[in-house]
């Protein structure tokens, strides 16, 4: 804070596991466990209303794979002392709103929104790749496997969605925009907030 | 890549300093060779304490008039970029000496407030000149700051002996509202040997200037304790905490301002009454939830039971 005068550090109290480089560190984690938690609420607005269909089964099993990687990120979180966003309230109700009005548009409707929340998560997971393996692979190798392991993860999901005629949903690619415009935006302020 | 940019960001700041050294020349001559060799000191300098202490002297003592303080650099001194930021290892940073300056001048506090009167005192302790005070702002924000900062690595340290003790069986794990307690306590005490004059530091920590930095001391100090509290919330609950905690910590720190009992004996009161407080609330939403809970499935149930009954009759 050079503002302040003097130079002073003011955070110089906050000993973080050594060499890390925090401030990457923190959002990546933040901006990861806010994805997998809308992920979750997502999944659960979507079985709140296909729950009993044919469908049912394969949203339940991708949502249990949803879950324990939002428990990986807490543990993740809780050990880099890693600040949760602000806006985890809004995005469990947003998520919820999301899955289940995808549902309410039928089956292809819920797969369509799996498609397109995949899609943009297996992207930004392989950007967040991308800038550790720039940063320090070696460093940073648990955070890298369990990324990488989780983007193999989205991207079968991803898969799964196309396999159920994600494609066939009337007015498809004006809905994939949308939620995938949605995701970016989720993703900046998480990131951030 | 990570040592050259170091060295840039030094010699950058550097420059930053320096000419924040020709804004101060045009307010105090006498000053400005200390301010502009203080920001050119090259990284090979092994020259410290003595010869700056005569140096600064020699400056301090020659008339302004006759005196041409030397002008700002003619641009980055090839000195520090060109060492590829590689500094000897008794080379003392501006930070550094800073430091020490203001460690030193913490002693004088009591007499002089958070003033330039106690930094000069504390640097004259160190050999240093009295116009080594002109380093930093005449309101004291930076020994305030520093201060803050000093007890705030105190209470971690102390946090984490006691997480160690605990670690190796040495130690009872306290229960929340008791490590809570304490770690408020031992962090409050820091206060008293300064207590006549932190009013005027609170006041001074509240200037729109510092707010950012004492704001971030705050929070950092506040998570500390919750870390070592053994908080593990990932939710929203992470803000509620820490919420609570610094509204306790600030209300119990102005309590003190005003204490006048024996050993602050009200203020701990108070602090146990605030924590208690706390720890209700905390209890009450928990229950409010479970209730809350109960009933909409009450509620549910209750449909279900009422729309079975419905179509049952139509069947008859």
């Amino acid at each position: 804070v050079p503002g302040a005068g003097a130079a002073l550090r003011p955070c110089s109290s906050r000993v973080a596991q050594d060499g890390i480089n925090k401030p990457v560190i923190d959002r990546i984690i933040r901006v990861d466990h806010a994805g997998e938690y809308g992920a979750n609420r997502i999944y659960a607005g979507q079985m709140a209303v296909l729950g009993r269909s044919s469908v049912g089964p394969v949203i339940q099993q991708m949502w249990n794979q949803e879950k324990n990687h939002l428990k990986r990120f807490n543990e993740l979180m809780v050990a880099y002392r890693v600040r949760p966003t602000v806006l985890l309230p809004f995005w469990n109700v947003a998520g919820f709103v999301l899955g289940a009005g995808s549902a309410l548009l039928g089956k292809k409707g819920a797969m369509a929104c799996t498609v397109a929340v995949e899609e943009s998560i297996s992207e930004h997971y392989n950007n967040q790749i991308r800038t550790l393996i720039e940063e320090d692979p070696e460093k940073y190798k648990e955070l890298l496997q369990v990324i990488k392991q989780f983007r193999d993860e989205e991207q079968e999901h991803h898969d799964t969605g196309l396999e159920h005629d994600a494609e066939a949903t009337p007015a498809y690619s004006v809905l994939k925009t949308a939620i995938q415009l949605g995701c970016k935006a989720a993703i900046f302020l998480s990131e951030r907030i | 890549k990570m040592a050259a940019a170091g060295g840039l960001q030094r010699a950058g700041w550097r420059l930053w300093r320096a000419r924040r050294a020709v804004v101060r020349c045009q307010q105090y001559p006498p000053l400005c060779a200390l301010q502009a060799s203080a920001a050119l000191r090259a990284p090979s300098d092994e020259h410290k304490k003595e010869p700056w202490a005569s140096s600064s002297q020699q400056h301090f003592d020659s008339p302004p008039a006759g005196h041409q303080p030397e002008q700002k650099p003619q641009g980055p001194h090839p000195s520090y970029t060109g060492q590829g930021g590689q500094e000897s290892e008794d080379y003392e940073s501006e930070e550094q000496l800073q430091h020490r300056i203001l460690t030193a001048a913490l002693e004088f506090v009591p007499e002089h407030g958070w003033t330039a009167e106690a930094i000069a005192e504390g640097a004259k302790t160190l050999g240093l000149s009295v116009a080594a005070a002109g380093l930093f702002h005449s309101d004291g924000s930076e020994l305030i700051l520093h201060f803050v900062s000093e007890c705030n690595t105190k209470l971690s340290e102390l946090l984490k002996n006691e997480q160690k003790l605990v670690q190796l069986g040495q130690a009872e794990k306290k229960p929340i509202d008791e490590f809570l307690r304490d770690a408020v306590e031992a962090r409050l005490r820091m206060l008293i040997p300064y207590i006549e004059k932190w009013p005027q530091a609170l006041s001074v920590l509240l200037l729109p200037r510092n707010i950012p930095s004492s704001l971030t001391l705050l929070t950092s100090m506040i998570d500390d304790i919750w870390h070592y509290a053994g908080d593990q919330s990932t939710d929203f609950n992470w803000y509620t905490r820490r919420a609570v905690l610094t509204a306790i910590y600030n209300t119990t720190e102005l309590v003190m301002m005003q204490d006048s009992s024996p050993g602050f004996e009200d203020t701990w009161r108070f602090l146990e009454n605030r924590v208690a407080d706390a720890m209700t609330m905390s209890n009450t939403a928990t229950q409010v939830q479970s209730t809350g809970e109960a009933v909409v499935q009450g509620l549910m149930g209750a449909a279900v039971t009422v729309s079975n009954a419905g179509t049952s009759r139509a069947v008859r």
